[in-house]
């Protein structure tokens, strides 16, 4: 009787077996995604989202990483640094061995709470406060967004032959648009350069004129703009323009994104700006035709970034050798990867010890032509 | 005395769109008691109109903006029908259909946000992006436009509320709702009417100042807040308050921006101490209600 039952149950279980192995093979990478989809941040995590899911499929495709396709697990904070750790800790129960944060840079410090407890690697491809890396010292962390301080850097290096002396800067209220007004204000006066006045546009505002008529006042060499908030960038230009003023306009990469062509059309010409993204580099080239024939969308800056951040965790994941948390953050910590943003030939990279990987050479400076965002007219702080 | 005087300018135009979202809320709160926190969404839906028919479509300005009015009645007449009239008819609370409301304020901003994206959306100006200068005072056309466009609507509501038997009617309801009730005023037929116009006010405000800020889905919050700041100032009992509100609230605003010397920023919190120092000392606002006369 046990021998026939063996002889019934072995092409069974043989079965079984054959149907559980591909099963197994089939395991995803599961990497966690912390995004906005309703708040102050959607404007960029939007775009940052689409480049990160063309990523994975774009993986996928190919394989996958390790022979394993990679699943994306997407949160939505809301913009909201008080839940902010609570979706990066359910992403951390679910599985995922990595977490991307594309919503606001404070919503991001917030998540270095689980992620430093839970021992999960987390990158911000995108976010650009110098302080993400320094106030935790989260060996889990890493960030390649284009910081404020090199965003300063380069613009003044591109501006040195104006010999500036006295300079205004505006910015608005957002978190982030106060941080980068404060590591620009910094960075004009390491150069010893003298902000004469400082102003800034709240949110919501209907009017840039009071602010423009004290920075008219001053009479400085030049305005640096530090502010994220589109339209109140937008009132910025308009009383600039309305006022008649003449000094230079320098801004942050938020003039990058190409919404100003259509929002703030008749503003524009002559304004430098600083970029992340060359649109002559040939990964820029390539990244864009491959997007334009897989989604039939013409992609920009935002979703370099979130493109980026997928394939430079691939990469680490590769040279980890294994979907391991403690192994994907040795190898992080030794990664060179060109990605598709920065100027040519640049890396991300964390050299000694460092978690912040765009390189200080890494940006442009590009100048508006007309309504058309131009070419790029300097590189790096040299 | 130049930045003075166009500063004035400025802060009038200001003052008359947050006048605009004040009368929103007054006209709702004086005959019902409900706080529409919605209206700000209401301003958006109107400056989207705005980029939709004169923008997209470009359509003639004038023909265009009729027809945002026009759907901002609709908007307001079906908001009071969906979120208000069924909690009414049930006898619930007053706090529900604020509640409510406050559901629909989501709604709104949400719809906007899957349909049109989260970026910003240029709406035209009527008459171009110039400067005009008259005698000593000088600003955008659009400045102008805004306080000419403002001073049409509150004389006609102040014409409505002062010389039509409608308007006394919406005043009844104010003073007394179920005396009104039994004198035979149709209060569901005020209460629509009161949201349709409300809706066409918040409306107007953000058409008018979607052609500075652009139309984007986050912009209703902070009209709300600007407006309900301008009512408490001016007081929810006469019309005119909600101008004077709005125009005490944007001047205070950017006179303090341009000559109080405070750092940077600080001159955010101004309209937010106003508006507590009016809660604390003068909750009625500058302009109290008129006494029902016997």
């Amino acid at each position: 009787m046990n021998a026939r039952i063996r002889r019934l149950c072995a092409p069974l279980l043989g079965t079984f077996l054959l149907l559980a192995g591909p099963a197994t093979a089939q395991d995803t990478i599961k990497i966690g995604v912390v995004t906005d989809k309703v708040g102050p941040a959607k404007p960029y995590s939007e775009p940052a989202l689409e480049g990160i899911v063309f990523a994975a499929n774009e993986l996928n495709r190919k394989g996958g990483v390790l022979g394993r396709k990679v699943e994306l697990l997407v949160e939505d904070d809301q913009g909201r640094p008080d839940i902010s750790a609570a979706m990066a800790r359910k992403l951390v129960d679910a599985g995922a061995v990595f977490i991307l944060s594309i919503s606001l840079t404070p919503a991001t410090q917030q998540q270095q709470n689980v992620t430093m407890e839970a021992k999960t690697p987390q990158m911000t491809p995108m976010n650009s406060g110098d302080t993400l890396t320094t106030q935790l010292p989260n060996p889990y962390f890493w960030q390649t967004g284009p910081l404020g301080s090199i965003q300063i850097a380069t613009l003044l290096s591109h501006a040195r032959a104006k010999n500036l002396k006295r300079v205004a800067l505006i910015s608005d209220n957002s978190d982030l648009g106060q941080l980068l007004a404060r590591f620009f204000r910094a960075g004009l006066e390491k150069s010893g350069i003298q902000v004469a006045v400082e102003e800034v546009v709240p949110r919501g505002t209907t009017t840039a004129e009071p602010q423009m008529q004290k920075i008219r006042a001053a009479n400085p060499d030049a305005l640096f703009m530090a502010g994220v908030l589109t339209p109140e960038n937008v009132l910025i230009l308009k009383a600039y323009r309305q006022a008649g003023l003449k000094f230079p306009i320098h801004s942050s990469y938020n003039l990058s994104v190409p919404q100003y062509m259509t929002v703030a059309k008749g503003l524009l010409d002559g304004i430098t700006f600083v970029d992340a993204y060359d649109p002559e580099k040939p990964e820029v080239k390539q990244f864009v035709a491959d997007y334009v024939r897989a989604t039939g969308k013409q992609p920009y800056n935002i979703h370099g970034y979130g493109y980026d951040g997928v394939m430079l965790v691939a990469d680490a994941i590769r040279r980890a050798g294994a979907p391991d948390r403690e192994k994907i953050r040795a190898a992080m910590q030794t990664t060179k990867y060109a990605g598709v943003m920065g100027a040519k030939g640049m890396a991300y990279a964390f050299p000694e010890g460092k978690r912040t990987g765009f390189d200080p050479n890494g940006m442009v400076v590009r100048v508006y032509e007309g309504d058309r965002q131009g070419r790029v007219v300097h590189t790096g702080q040299q | 005395m130049q930045d003075f005087l166009e500063l004035a300018v400025s802060a009038t135009a200001s003052g008359c769109i947050y006048g605009l979202i004040a009368l929103a809320y007054l006209l709702m709160i004086r005959p019902t008691g409900i706080i529409n926190f919605a209206v700000g969404e209401w301003a958006m839906v109107g400056a989207f109109g705005g980029f939709l028919l004169l923008s997209k479509a470009e359509w003639p300005y004038p023909v265009g903006m009729a027809a945002v009015l026009g759907f901002m009645l609709l908007v307001g007449w079906a908001t009071e029908r969906v979120a208000v009239r069924p909690l009414v008819e049930r006898g619930a609370p007053l706090l529900a259909p604020i509640l409510a409301l406050l559901g629909m304020l989501v709604v709104f901003r949400e719809s906007i946000s899957l349909a049109f994206g989260p970026d910003p959306h240029q709406v035209p100006y009527p008459f171009g992006f110039g400067r005009l200068e008259l005698g000593p005072l000088a600003g955008p056309y659009q400045s102008f436009f805004i306080i000419g466009a403002t001073l049409v609507v509150f004389a006609a509501a102040w014409l409505f509320f002062e010389r039509t038997l409608w308007g006394k009617c919406f005043e009844a309801v104010a003073i007394h709702r179920r005396a009104a009730a039994l004198v035979g005023i149709d209060l569901g037929r005020v209460t629509a009417l009161s949201f349709a116009a409300g809706g066409a006010a918040a409306g107007l405000g953000g058409l008018l100042v979607s052609a500075n800020v652009s139309a984007h889905y986050l912009m209703g919050v902070p009209l709300a807040i600007q407006g309900f700041t301008a009512l408490v100032i001016g007081g929810v009992g006469r019309v005119e308050g909600a101008l004077l509100g709005g125009l005490l609230l944007a001047f205070a605003e950017q006179f303090t921006v341009r000559y109080a010397p405070l750092p940077a920023g600080y001159a955010q919190g101004v309209p937010l101490i106003m508006l507590m120092l009016f809660l604390l000392l003068r909750p009625t606002g500058l302009l109290a209600a008129r006494e029902a006369r016997a």
